[in-house]
């Protein structure tokens, strides 16, 4: 999958995490949350084995997060692919 | 569970926001982008409004308060926003509702006694990491012109400043809402600087006399609103823009006509010590009828009295108020001068 455009998904409730994707030349994870320290690295993992299954390799991914779970983390960057995708 | 924000759109929805938004001794201002709020049970619960890069008018009803509500709201202007293009957002609030935003994400830029100006987005993360390849080793000194155009005066008064200093930081403000537009105010400061080799120019962004910092700058309203404002600018100035260059001293020049600016040097006095930051006030360049300032410029030019315009400006201004463009900007002064 490439990122073709600007995209976002979520919402800044808590528990909940924003997600913006944007095109870029290579591929960087920007990760701002309110449990950082704690779970930075598993935030991190999360996204990554996201954008590993849809194959992007290139992009800027931002992540805006107040303490979400694994699953509405994953949920949230495939729907922000899926939208920057379609054409 | 909160109800997700929505658009207002039906005059009968904004007329609810209208009497939130007053009800809460908030002033509802026509013109904004985008009105978003919550309905419970039939009734308006929340409201915000976005304006460009300004989120505003935040009103939420008693028993709301404290809630997820103002995550909803912000999601929802922010989604609005960044399919208008937006990318960085603005809230200019109460300090004791500065944590409630910063709770979700939002960096408070400055805060003073009266007043928070907060940021989403990372914006001024970008504009400082753009800019960094312009540090450099050494103590240094900074100007904001808004070079509305760029006079004899200001070119003296960075000649000036830029012999004091190691390096010298020319910061034009980029908001577009001046007679003159911004890339001619920027090409005109470059021209009128080119011959001064220690001095940088740059574009403030919105990071200083904007819209989002300091929007009663571009309506010349000096009130309690406009103080606050001010107060913000320049101590976002102060807190991040200076330690990012290693800009020790702002220089201004004395202000003799204009309330706001002579208010806005006085804000600069009290404040810019308080982080380290000396100001150094230069006397006004005189011509020969009084002191230099754009303001005269933009008289004359009504009167396309180029007589008056070669005493006060320097020769690329000049050229470009005798091109095609100046020439229609004359017309709009005069037009304008006309109607009053």
């Amino acid at each position: 999958m490439v990122i073709a455009r600007k995209a976002s998904a979520g919402t800044m409730q808590s528990s909940d995490l924003t997600v913006v994707v944007e095109p870029a030349g290579r591929l960087e994870i920007r990760i701002e949350s309110t449990v950082k320290k704690q779970y930075e690295d598993a935030i991190r993992e999360r996204i990554e084995a996201v954008l590993a299954r849809h194959g992007v390799t290139a992009g800027l991914v931002q992540v805006t997060d107040r303490g979400a779970l694994d699953y509405a983390i994953e949920a949230r960057v495939e729907t922000a692919l899926r939208r920057a995708a379609e054409v | 569970m909160t109800a997700a924000a929505s658009r207002l759109a039906t005059a009968g929805e904004v007329a609810d926001a209208r009497r939130l938004v007053t009800s809460q001794g908030l002033l509802f201002e026509e013109g904004c982008d985008d009105v978003v709020g919550i309905y419970e049970g039939g009734r308006l619960a929340a409201t915000a409004a976005r304006a460009g890069c300004v989120l505003k008018m935040f009103a939420v009803e008693p028993d709301h308060q404290g809630g997820a509500v103002l995550g909803a709201l912000a999601t929802e202007l922010v989604r609005l926003g960044r399919a208008a293009g937006e990318e960085s957002f603005f809230v200019f609030t109460r300090p004791e509702h500065a944590q409630s935003f910063e709770a979700i994400h939002f960096r408070l830029l400055a805060t003073h006694s009266r007043a928070a100006l907060l940021e989403f987005g990372g914006g001024l993360e970008a504009y400082l990491d753009r800019h960094a390849a312009l540090r450099r080793p050494g103590r240094h000194g900074a100007s904001v012109v808004n070079g509305n155009p760029f006079t004899l005066g200001h070119q003296h008064l960075v000649e000036t400043a830029s012999r004091r200093v190691d390096t010298f930081y020319l910061f034009v403000v980029r908001e577009d809402r001046s007679v003159f537009p911004f890339a001619a105010r920027f090409r005109l400061a470059a021209e009128a600087t080119r011959h001064l080799p220690n001095v940088v120019l740059l574009d403030t962004s919105r990071y200083a006399v904007s819209a989002a910092t300091f929007p009663r700058y571009f309506l010349k309203r000096l009130d309690e609103v406009a103080v606050a404002q001010m107060q913000l600018d320049v101590r976002l100035f102060a807190a991040h823009l200076a330690p990012f260059f290693g800009i020790g001293t702002r220089f201004v020049g004395t202000e003799p006509f204009d309330a706001t600016t002579a208010a806005y040097n006085g804000a600069m006095r009290e404040v810019l010590p308080q982080y380290g930051v000396a100001l150094v006030e230069i006397e006004r360049l005189k011509g020969d009828e009084g002191p230099i300032s754009a303001t005269r410029v933009r008289t004359a030019l009504a009167r396309r009295d180029f007589d008056a315009l070669r005493r006060m400006v320097p020769e690329p201004t000049l050229a470009y108020l005798r091109s095609a463009e100046g020439t229609a900007l004359a017309e709009k002064l005069a037009a304008a001068a006309g109607g009053k």
